[in-house]
């Protein structure tokens, strides 16, 4: 196994999710379902590293990413004016996968992931909401906020399924990767609405923001190099896959 | 006034109901206190509750407990909800039932979080049954009515549609949700299949007949009834059953024309509405969801000797003639 053949189970794994989600008029106006590669990856690491998986399992995994999916579809509504036709069948789009998510583990008759899977959406939406709150909130709240948009459901299913030795890595990584990525955006004077908001944590002052941001993907990157450096069941080609990403 | 003619005719299942909307209020609090508020701001609008209803008194022709029967009649009351409040992302309505939408009192992001939370309590909520069956039907019912939806935006000011294409429609828009809760009601109270199917198709007929008088009501009901404008749904893009049947009007044309490009001015909104209520229209509208109810009731004599058969008919027969 190398990076080559982990990258094409993440895109086979990626194009299962669009088959399980095919809507001819969806397709045309809003495209392919969005998948983040580095959630997929986590969704598959139990079965590149060798655990027991089968057909229903891999399915339960797909149905995991049709979530997020659904939930990327309604970030992309605009806040003001959502009136066009792309935006309204966007809309539409997120409701139809988070259908057919559920259709899907219903017919598998997996209950456990149902239930575990609207436990962690709940949880994700009153997160993503907090930027429209007047409430004040820490760093360390906001980072927490941004791990459970990315990480909530992919826990949940390693919950389900006994594989809640990966959390570690997944909660990690994840969390660098996205604070890496949103960095990135506020250094090209891009930043997301979530930045804009945590500015307010450091009275506005973005450089502040920056050296605060960049202390924590500094923190997150140490401790995942010594959770890899210490893992006795994570396969070698996978630990250098995980460090590859970083770089 | 109409919701409470309608509350009248099931205050022998008062008590119930009380369990389920207090059961609402339950499933509906969060952590977030944006989210309560958005969330306590969509039950005080209030609303008929006519699903839950339906489960109620489907469920009463099995072996009925209500611990077990909220489970199924919350979720879908809050799976409605969750619809409207996408909805109205959608249509870009500022006003429903009177009442600002969670999207204009706040914004169409936070009615996307909000939309997705109610959904999601939803489904956490029917996992306390572990019925499969249950699942089938309820995930079924969503992608279903998600495909209406869409269904809807494509056929918007399509004046080259049929009676077909509308009837697909508000069979996906409106008549599905109400037959899955008569058939979800049944199922759960272990209901024999053949009034489970009687049941079932009950809810279809009166889902259908339900929307029919909806689309009707658009153009006859005041903007102060509707709690928004009349003929908002004409003005959406929307052809509905009365317009059907007077396309070749020339006000009604020049109406869609202009609606189509966002050309309406009020003017020509009281010229169209003025249209649609003076013609034959709305009376033939009215037979066909007539039509719908006399199917229903069929239904309901087809069930076993109940109590419940004449509140089936009662609220058929209201859904007929209610003003709003």
């Amino acid at each position: 196994m190398n990076a080559t053949y982990i990258q094409q189970a993440i895109e086979e794994f990626k194009n299962n999710i669009s088959l399980h989600v095919r809507h001819r008029t969806l397709a045309r106006y809003t495209g392919l379902p969005v998948s983040d590669e580095s959630q997929l990856f986590y969704l598959l690491l139990p079965f590149l590293n060798g655990e027991q998986w089968d057909g229903q399992l891999e399915e339960s995994a797909i149905t995991v990413g049709i979530v997020h999916a659904s939930l990327n579809e309604h970030d992309k509504i605009d806040e003001k004016n959502a009136t066009s036709k792309e935006q309204q069948l966007t809309v539409l789009a997120g409701d139809f996968y988070s259908g057919r998510y559920y259709e899907i583990l219903a017919r598998l008759g997996n209950i456990p992931l149902i239930r575990q899977l609207s436990e962690g959406i709940a949880i994700r939406c009153e997160h993503q909401i907090k930027i429209y709150e007047s409430t004040h909130y820490t760093l360390e709240e906001w980072y927490q906020s941004i791990s459970v948009k990315h990480t909530e459901l992919i826990k949940r299913f390693y919950q389900v399924y006994q594989f809640e030795h990966y959390t570690t890595f997944m909660h990690t990584n994840l969390l660098l990767l996205q604070l890496q990525k949103e960095l990135q955006q506020l250094q090209n004077g891009k930043p997301s609405n979530l930045f804009m908001k945590m500015g307010e944590s450091v009275s506005n002052d973005e450089k502040l923001l920056e050296l605060k941001v960049l202390e924590e993907i500094n923190s997150l990157r140490r401790l995942l190099n010594e959770y890899l450096q210490s893992s006795t069941f994570l396969k070698d080609e996978l630990k250098l896959y995980i460090q590859q990403q970083l770089v | 006034m109409e919701k409470m003619k309608l509350k009248l005719l099931y205050t022998d299942l008062k008590s119930d109901i009380d369990i389920i909307e207090k059961e609402l209020e339950n499933a509906l609090n969060s952590s977030s206190h944006l989210i309560n508020d958005a969330s306590l701001h969509l039950l005080q609008a209030g609303g008929k509750r006519i699903r839950p209803v339906f489960v109620l008194i489907s469920a009463k022709f099995g072996n009925y407990d209500i611990d077990n029967i909220k489970n199924i009649a919350v979720p879908l009351e809050l799976i409605h909800m969750a619809s409207l409040v996408h909805d109205d992302v959608i249509d870009d309505s500022d006003l429903r039932r009177g009442r600002r939408t969670v999207k204009a009192q706040w914004n169409n992001r936070v009615a996307m979080y909000t939309g997705d939370f109610i959904f999601a309590r939803a489904l956490e909520y029917v996992t306390a049954i572990e019925n499969k069956r249950v699942h089938q039907i309820l995930a079924k019912t969503m992608v279903e009515i998600c495909n209406g939806e869409v269904i809807q935006i494509e056929d918007k000011f399509r004046v080259d549609q049929n009676l077909k294409d509308y009837f697909r429609r508000i069979k996906r828009k409106t008549a599905l949700l109400i037959e899955s809760s008569c058939e979800l009601g049944a199922v759960a109270s272990g209901l024999d299949e053949k009034n489970i199917r009687h049941l079932r198709r009950y809810g279809y007929f009166v889902g259908m007949s339900y929307q029919i008088v909806d689309d009707i009501l658009d153009f006859t009901a005041s903007d102060k009834e509707l709690g928004k404008p009349a003929g908002s749904d004409l003005l959406h893009g929307n052809i509905t059953l009365p317009i059907f049947y007077l396309k070749d009007h020339p006000i009604i044309k020049q109406f869609i024309e202009k609606a189509s490009t966002g050309k309406v001015v009020e003017e020509d909104r009281l010229a169209m509405l003025k249209v649609v209520r003076n013609s034959e229209a709305i009376k033939q509208s009215i037979a066909l969801s007539n039509q719908y109810l006399r199917k229903a009731l069929k239904e309901v004599e087809a069930l076993p000797n109940h109590q419940m058969k004449k509140k089936l008919r009662d609220i058929a027969l209201f859904i007929g003639k209610r003003k709003f």
